[in-house]
């Protein structure tokens, strides 16, 4: 264990003294509160309208604007997911295929250092990493809860928006898992950036085919949908079926990533 | 020539293939403890695989490797934590500090907590890196950075040490200062040494292994060397290497 902890804490030096990490941090800092600040405005339009002809006049789905939790939150929630997608495959890239290139991989397998405490130390290091990176999104409902707290408490339900925050770090967990693995098939940061992507978001997408098939594959893909399975969580609802899925996809990730780092030895 | 020591590495039958290439075949041989050995053979002859299933780095095809008795394939977390490895291409992170490389080398090898500063400290001071702990490895000259892989294999002072060229690289200063430090490290180390410079090892090592394509073609001590292999007995290594690596 001590040696997978040290393999993380260097994985994640490595990472704060290359420009990339911070090139990723800043991308999703950028790109979220862009988001985030087309959210507010877009909920403030609809306060206005409801307050000139009242909710009842509304379309039924601008329900949600009723509240900044679920009218800008939880779908800042949804936003970040996606961009989570994006920046993952990036932070996920250099854990193995970085090691191989630069021929460091010798030293991780001709030390006395178990196969089991590489993707750990490994994985911790990406989860790290990502954490960091979406953490940087929690500043958004802190800034909302503390412009916006009324005589009535808080403007924000936080129950509701941790749930859904730890909904999207489940789903970071998810992204590096896979991404770890792909990793460890390569010498190329670039090809297991790629095939990463290429891996979740057919994934993600997968209940957008769903939806034209008929029915018993169409709830065996909408189970399997990323999607699908988080969108309870986004919204503040706790399922167990949701946390024994990705738990699973994560399990299974790392245990072909550790096959696939004994494999090395058998090349 | 009877093993008078204690064999601390025992090869038999060592055979290995890559795809339909071979690249050692049948190999066999035994180094006793505290020897300096060097390995030598053309480029491709199977020294690196041969120190790459050593290591527990590549797995055999046929045949097994035992150090210190234990078998590669079977016990390689035993094996590991007694040999100090130099692959041919130094292991080095290039982002990472001296000292926090090595830091992290004692950490992988699982020196006490307490004891890390002290390790570190104790290698960067045989290899001469100490004046370089701060500085990052991508920006060391080259022959600082085979040092700093020379230190990272000498942490934990495993009792077989397995240096894949590790004069590559250096100037002739550096060189010889390298040779004194393999020369006093032998005794408390088994020394297994590869290099196609031949006139170091007549001045390092007591016994050479020679391998050609594949096999061993000549394992003795080097003053014996000429004797045995049918040659003028003041022949040179250089004469008796070439005449057996001739084929």
């Amino acid at each position: 264990m001590r040696t997978a902890l040290a393999i993380a804490r260097k994985e994640l030096a490595v990472a704060f003294t290359t420009p990339w990490a911070y090139a990723v941090f800043t991308a999703m800092a950028a790109l979220s509160s862009f988001f985030f600040v087309s959210l507010l405005e877009q909920f403030q339009q609809v306060q206005s309208l409801a307050r000139e002809h009242g909710w009842s006049k509304l379309p039924p789905d601008s329900i949600i604007y009723r509240n900044l939790t679920d009218g800008v939150v939880v779908q800042l929630w949804g936003v970040v997911m996606i961009l989570t997608l994006f920046v993952a495959p990036f932070l996920s890239m250099r854990l193995f295929a970085e090691e191989k290139r630069q021929k460091t991989f010798a030293l991780l397998l001709t030390t006395p250092v178990r196969p089991v405490d590489i993707v750990l130390g490994k994985y911790l290091g990406g989860l790290g990493l990502i954490f960091i990176t979406l953490g940087l999104t929690l500043v958004f409902p802190v800034l909302l809860s503390l412009v916006g707290s009324g005589p009535s408490g808080s403007a924000l339900e936080w129950p509701t928006v941790l749930l859904g925050y730890s909904g999207v770090l489940l789903w970071g967990a998810t992204c590096m898992a896979v991404g770890l693995f792909i990793s460890a098939l390569t010498e190329s940061q670039m090809l297991a950036a790629f095939l990463t992507f290429a891996v979740l978001l057919p994934w993600m997408l997968l209940r957008g085919v769903a939806q034209s098939t008929a029915e018993p594959l169409r709830s065996f893909l909408s189970y399997l949908a990323f999607d699908a399975q988080l969108q309870g969580m986004l919204q503040g609802v706790l399922e167990v079926q949701a946390l024994v899925f990705f738990a699973s996809v994560i399990l299974f990730s790392l245990l072909l990533t550790h096959r696939a780092v004994e494999a090395q030895r058998y090349a | 020539m009877p093993i008078t020591e204690k064999p601390i590495i025992e090869v038999r039958n060592l055979t290995r293939r890559y795809r339909d290439r071979v690249a050692i075949e049948d190999l066999s041989f035994t180094v006793g403890e505290g020897e300096l050995l060097g390995f030598l053979g053309p480029n491709g002859a199977g020294k690196s695989t041969t120190m790459k299933i050593l290591t527990g780095f590549l797995p055999p095809s046929e045949g097994s490797a035992k150090v210190a008795g234990f078998d590669v394939s079977t016990h390689p977390m035993e094996v590991k934590r007694r040999i100090g490895y130099l692959p041919e291409t130094p292991p080095l992170y290039p982002e990472m500090t001296v000292h926090g490389y090595l830091a992290f080398v004692a950490a992988l090898k699982q020196v006490p907590g307490r004891a890390v500063k002290a390790e570190v400290a104790r290698v960067a001071g045989l290899t001469g890196v100490d004046d370089v702990m701060g500085r990052v490895l991508q920006n060391l000259s080259k022959g600082y950075q085979q040092r700093v892989g020379i230190a990272q294999a000498l942490i934990g002072s495993p009792p077989v040490l397995i240096l894949d060229e590790p004069t590559e690289g250096l100037d002739p200063a550096q060189r010889a200062e390298l040779r004194a430090l393999i020369r006093s490290l032998a005794g408390k180390h088994t020394v297994l040494l590869s290099t196609h410079i031949l006139p170091e090892v007549t001045v390092t090592c007591e016994k050479v292994l020679i391998l050609h394509q594949g096999r061993v073609v000549a394992h003795d001590a080097i003053d014996q060397l000429a004797k045995s292999h049918g040659q003028a007995e003041h022949a040179s290594l250089e004469e008796v290497f070439i005449k057996l690596t001739a084929a």
